[in-house]
This record gives structure tokens, sequence and C-alpha cells, in this order.
């Protein structure tokens, strides 16, 4: 089940960072404006229905309001008689037929999408079972998908018991040193894992069974680190809600979509209003998600069909057999390759977050309007909220919250560098485990160069972004938003040179590339 | 409740820098709402650092902890009682 998609791995796009771009008409003033508010927070005060990294954004746009405050897709959430048709029999089988429809569009066929729209159904009626219900899911969805395979299924049984072992050990000794610092623990023992994997004889029974287990943590790493970090929230110690964080039901990729337990618990419906409120708004999520495919696809047949633009890989592919493309070529195609990295992004976090509303949680969008973004740690923030969050949960703070504390600004580069540099090739590393397996270790570590390249890249951006200090805004709508939105999509652009998935090319051939862009030559 | 003035007026003070003038209650979410972001949370941890002697390495981090005006106001508690 999880993301549902077929071919695509959208995490092999993590590092890219683009966004969603903002049309007006976005159903987006669930997060990001303050007219749903009065509707939402009279009844759901202490759970952030509104929230979003976005919700100041919208207040001071002064002029701007009445345009942001149009919408392609109506605010049915607000619309009383909607929220109570919504609680009503008919009104649930409307929201899931809906639903299972919209769906559709984004898979095979419509017998795909019956399983998650039966568990959505089960939800919707038997809300009081939620929690159970998410809990055994993803374990029947993993035995079915893999029952073919012993040895992946094993894998992946023994990685969840392992994870909720681990998990009650962080609960049960939380004084101990694991206890304290379980997630550096956690992370430290699957480097090593990999490691003594990389180390036993190629094609033995070992070397199977190591590999399967490294495949299989790694596909759970970062959901069991939640869980372990879940031990400082209040209140936690609930197991079902650890389980059903484990690869959801509503889809996630590597990095857990909304994060973990902890935050769960706090977005979570607590009565038939809530819930039908946040299905509302995840249906408005997934039509938005269509829209976004639609223009998508129109896009595509415009820029790289009839006008024959191409794309950057193909670009970058004939520069390095001594045959360019014309220089307004690159340059188009870096740009336009920005702007589809914001449609495959949000309409693949849109798609998961719409399931996860509909199962009764109000998830934050994964994107949101990065393109109004004015500082690059903004953007990176609205391109990839869950990933960022990882970044930040995992690395930022714990490098913040230990080292330098008497060097306010070294303090603060050094976390932004362990997270955007070594957490961001961390997670990359891991997640394609299977190039260690296959090339060996320190191939696979060259291999990495343009990765590494583009996360010290990232982070030097991040630095500078976040060591600056914050100015008072600029009356003009063109210097206080135009002007710095177009500095951090340029710095995206020339970023998204380095961001090469296929490790087809060396660094060198990369800045070539990019010093060709402003016609330099060597 | 001194600290607690002090730790309001802060955190006001956090919003406006972010263009954020809506009426702000001692309840109020401040991360998980976003209202404020993951750098404002920053600006938290050093002010309770430095005004409150809190250190986050040794007691845990959860931005739970400072979601609130009132949640900040409770850690500070505990932290000083725990002293």
């Amino acid at each position: 089940m999880h993301s549902g998609e077929k071919g695509y791995n959208p995490v092999a796009r993590n590092r890219r960072i683009a966004g969603s771009i903002h049309i007006s008409g976005e159903p987006s003033a669930d997060e990001g404006g303050r007219g749903a508010e009065a509707v939402v927070y009279h009844t759901l005060r202490e759970t952030p229905w509104l929230g979003n990294e976005m919700a100041a954004q919208m207040k001071s746009a002064g002029s701007m309001r009445s345009l942001a405050e149009f919408r392609l897709i109506p605010r049915l959430e607000t619309y009383p008689r909607a929220v109570s048709f919504a609680q009503t029999a008919p009104g649930k089988v409307a929201l899931l037929a809906a639903f299972a429809l919209g769906s559709r569009y984004f898979l095979p066929d419509f017998f795909s999408t019956l399983p998650l729209t039966f568990i959505l159904a089960l939800i919707t009626f038997m809300p009081e079972y939620r929690r159970f219900i998410l809990a055994i899911a993803p374990i029947v969805f993993l035995v079915l998908k893999t029952f073919q395979d012993p040895l992946l299924l094993g894998a992946s049984l023994a990685v969840i018991a392992l994870g909720i072992f681990l998990y009650w050990c962080v609960m049960r000794w939380p004084k101990s040193r694991f206890g304290q610092r379980p997630v550096l623990y956690f992370l430290s023992s699957f480097t090593a894992l990999i490691l003594l994997a990389c180390a036993v004889p190629p094609r033995s029974l070992l070397d199977l069974i190591l590999w399967a287990l490294v495949g299989a943590l790694a596909s759970y790493l970062w959901f069991i680190c939640y869980a372990l970090a879940d031990r400082n929230s209040t209140p936690a110690r609930d197991l079902t809600l650890e389980m059903e964080t484990f690869h959801p039901v509503w889809g996630s990729t590597n990095t857990p979509f909304p994060k973990g337990a902890a935050y769960l618990r706090r977005i979570e419906a607590q009565n038939p209003e809530q819930l039908a409120i946040v299905q509302l708004k995840g249906l408005k999520l997934l039509t938005w998600a269509i829209l976004l495919a639609v223009s998508q696809n129109l896009w595509n047949a415009f820029f790289h069909g009839y006008l024959r633009i191409p794309m950057p890989d193909q670009a970058l592919a004939m520069s390095v057999q001594g045959t360019p493309v014309a220089w307004h070529l690159r340059w188009e195609c870096q740009i336009l390759a920005f702007f589809e990295i914001v449609f495959t992004f949000s309409i693949f976090g849109h798609r998961i977050i719409s399931a996860c509303r509909m199962a009764g949680f109000n998830a934050l969008r994964n994107t949101y309007r990065p393109l109004s973004s004015t500082t690059l740690a903004e953007f990176f923030n609205r391109f990839y909220y869950y990933f960022k969050e990882l970044l930040v949960d995992f690395f930022f703070y714990p490098a913040f919250l230990r080292y330098w504390k008497k060097h306010r600004r070294l303090r603060m580069a050094f976390a932004t560098f362990a997270a955007a540099f070594f957490g961001n090739s961390f997670y990359h590393i891991t997640r394609d485990w299977p190039i260690i397996r296959d090339a060996g270790l320190w191939k696979a570590i060259t291999s990495y160069q343009v990765l590494f390249f583009y996360n010290a890249f990232l982070a030097a951006g991040l630095c500078v972004s976040q060591l600056r200090k914050r100015k008072p805004q600029p009356a003009s709508f063109f210097r206080a938003r135009l002007l710095p939105a177009f500095g951090v999509g340029f710095f995206y652009c020339m970023l998204n040179v380095f961001d090469a998935d296929e490790r087809m090319y060396p660094l060198l051939e990369h800045i070539k590339y990019l010093a060709s862009l402003f016609f330099i030559h060597f | 409740m001194q600290g607690k003035a002090e730790i309001h007026e802060f955190v006001r003070e956090l919003l406006t820098n972010s263009g954020d003038d809506q009426p702000l209650a001692d309840s109020d979410s401040l991360l998980v709402s976003g209202r404020l972001q993951s750098i404002d949370a920053v600006e938290i941890v050093v002010f309770l650092e430095e005004k409150f002697g809190i250190d986050f390495a040794q007691i845990g981090f959860d931005k739970e902890q400072i979601d609130s005006i009132d949640a900040i106001y409770a850690l500070t508690q505990t932290v000083s009682n725990s002293n």
C-alpha cells in the first residue's frame, strides 16, 4: 500500500529542493489562512488543526489578502451543513466514495483503491477502533505484499518486532545509556550492521541474511527512530499508536509521514465533528493533488513535447558527450526542472497527507507554498516538511543542544551542517543500501561525491540563511517578497545541477555544466 | 508568575518578528500549530538556557515541551523544583 506508487520512488529526490507553485485557489485556508480559524479553533483548541509553519505568512499579506482568499476548491470544512452531512452515514459513504474515485486517478485500476478505502471505511464507521485498525493493517498489508518472499517477510517482521522491543526498552529503562540516547545508539548499530554485512563473504547464507536485515531495517529506520524519540513526549506509552506509524496505511516514503506517534496523538480527531472536518480537508487535498497532476501533464506536454526542451539529465549527458545543447536550452531546462519538482513533490505529498486526513489525523501538508519563501531556510521547510523535520529532530537538535553552547553562531552552523550535510548524506546512503551491497563500501561512498557536494552546498546556503539577522521587511512587494523569492529560486535551480540520483557522472562534469551556464568553459 | 510574564513577552516578540500580531493566549500552540518555526524553537531553547539554566541535553528535548507559554512555564518550574 504505502504511497501506492509504482516505479517511482519520490524519496530518490529527497535532496531536491523545489516546491509547489501556489496558485491562488489552492485549498489552503485550513493551514495558512485565518479564515477557517474561527470554525476550527472553537472545537479543536488543543490540536493543531490550523497549524502549519506558514500560518503567520498570510497575516501580513495586506493587499494580497483578497487574492489569496480566493479558492478554486471551496473550504468545505467551514460549511456547517457539509460538516453535519459528513457525520451522517450517507455523508460518510459519499466521502469515502469520492476519495476512492479521486485515488483512482493515481492508480492503475479501481481495484487498487479498495484496500485503503476499506481500511478508511472501517475507521470512519468505527472510529473507536481507529488505533487498533491502523496498527494491524500495515502488518496485514506487509504479509500480503511479501508472502512470496519469505526472507523479506521474515526480516521485515523481525525488524518490526525489534522496533517494538527497543521502544519497550526505552520506556522501561529511560535512565540507561541507551534510554537516554536511543536514536544515536540505534543509528550507530545500523551502521555497524552494514559494515558487518560488507565484511562477510559474498553469496554466503550469512551474507544473504544480513543484507535482508539491512534492507528491512533501512525501510523502517526512521519510523523506529521516531518511536524511540517518543520517550520524551507526553502522554506516550501507547504501543498501538507506535505500531501504526511503522509504514502507515496512508503511505510514506522512507521518511515517516507525518512523523511519529507523538505527533499523531496531537492531531487525532477526538469526536465525530472533528473527524468530519479533517476528512473534508483530506478530500480537498486529494482534489488539489489531482488538479496539480493534470497541470503537470499539460506542462510536460507543452514544454517537453511541443517545445522539445530537454530534461536536465539529458542536457547534462549531451554536455558530457561534447555536444551540448544551446545555452538558452540549458537554462530553460534547469528552470523548468525546478518547477517540475514542485509538481512532483506536491502531488505525492498531498496524496499521502490526504489519506492520512481521511484516517482522522489532521496532518500538516508536506509541501506548502514554497515559492512564496523569502529565505533558503524557509524554502527548505516548505518544500519537504517531513523530511526537514526528520533532519531537525534527529540531527539538528541533538547537535545544537550539546555542542558549542558558548559560541552561538558556530553552534548554529555546526547544527545546520549536522542536519543538512551529515544527516542528509546518512539518510541517502542508508536508503540506497543496495549500492553498498553491489559495489562495495568504498566504491559506493565514492559514487556519492555529487551527493556530498550537493549537501555541502545546501548546508552552506542554509547556514548563511539562518545566521543572517532578520531585518524588518521592506514596504514594497517587489523588495519584500518578489526579489527574495527570486533569489531563493535561483539558488535551488543552481543546486539542482548536482541533483543526480543516477550517479552517472563525476562531480567535475556537474561543475563544468554549472560553469557552462555562465559561459565559462574548461 | 514573574517568569511567565517574561516568557510571554519573549514569545510575543518572536511572533511579532515573524509578522504575527494575533492575540496570544498562554495555552496557544506555538510550534505544532505553525505560528512559530523551527528556527524560533531554537531561539526559545537559547532563551531558556540563558534565563532559566535549562540544559536540554540533560533533560531531553521534545517540541511539545515548548509548544505553549504554559508548557514552557511548566518546564521551567519542573526544572527549578528538581534543582
